[in-house]
């Protein structure tokens, strides 16, 4: 199927690559079904609505930061990044993860109530 | 909105399987009881405000394409600890 992006401009991909979110994302409800992108070496994936192809989210794999944070079965979670001018104001959520499984083509966000993991957890060091 | 009026000890039932049971009452502080099915999230209304913002502003930024990143690291969380 194809989509218009606005990172990427128009993708052509399978149908078995669709990501199901049966709960959509926090504050984005509404959008369903998605599809997880990496181009090349790349740092960031990027999480991409189909409902809505212009609405898109950088994500970066969480157990590069933090080889703890709780993991889910046949899961990897990302977080969802906040991109700034300036790279070290750019932010990753860690308090709320995002989850795909790859195989059973399916996605979910969960919060972590803990302290340790912030909404706002800047990404990079100098 | 219904506004129900709840002494210590008493309960709602929402749904015949949610409960919210009073616990204690002190000058600034309610105690609430949760029992809920474990697919019910339960979350504190603070905690998924700042979560909403965060991914709306994601989704704002996201509109921005970063500058090519120089040499950065990537900061580790277990790092941090470690120096603290």
């Amino acid at each position: 199927m194809k989509i218009q992006t606005h990172q990427f401009g128009e993708l052509d991909f399978g149908e078995e690559l669709i990501l199901d979110f049966p709960s959509g994302l926090f504050g984005f409800e509404q959008l369903k079904k998605f599809v997880l992108i990496k181009i090349g070496e790349e740092l960031f994936y990027w999480l991409n609505s189909i409902e809505q192809p212009e609405i898109a989210f950088p994500l970066f794999g969480i157990s590069v930061i933090d080889e703890n944070f709780p993991v889910e079965k046949e899961s990897e979670v990302f977080g969802i990044v906040t991109l700034n001018r300036d790279p070290m104001q750019v932010t990753i959520n860690l308090k709320a993860p995002v989850y795909i499984n790859q195989n059973g083509k399916l996605g979910y966000q969960k919060i972590i109530d803990k302290e340790n993991y912030p909404v706002k957890y800047h990404l990079f060091v100098e | 909105m219904l506004i129900l009026t709840r002494k210590i000890d008493e309960e709602i039932i929402i749904d015949s399987e949610i409960k919210i049971k009073i616990i204690s009452i002190s000058e600034n502080n309610i105690k609430l009881g949760i029992t809920a099915p474990p697919n019910i999230e339960i979350l504190r209304g603070e905690i998924y405000e700042k979560v909403v913002q965060s991914t709306r502003e994601a989704f704002f930024q996201s509109k921005n394409s970063l500058t090519p990143l120089p040499k950065l690291k990537i900061n580790k969380l277990n790092k941090k600890n470690e120096e603290s």
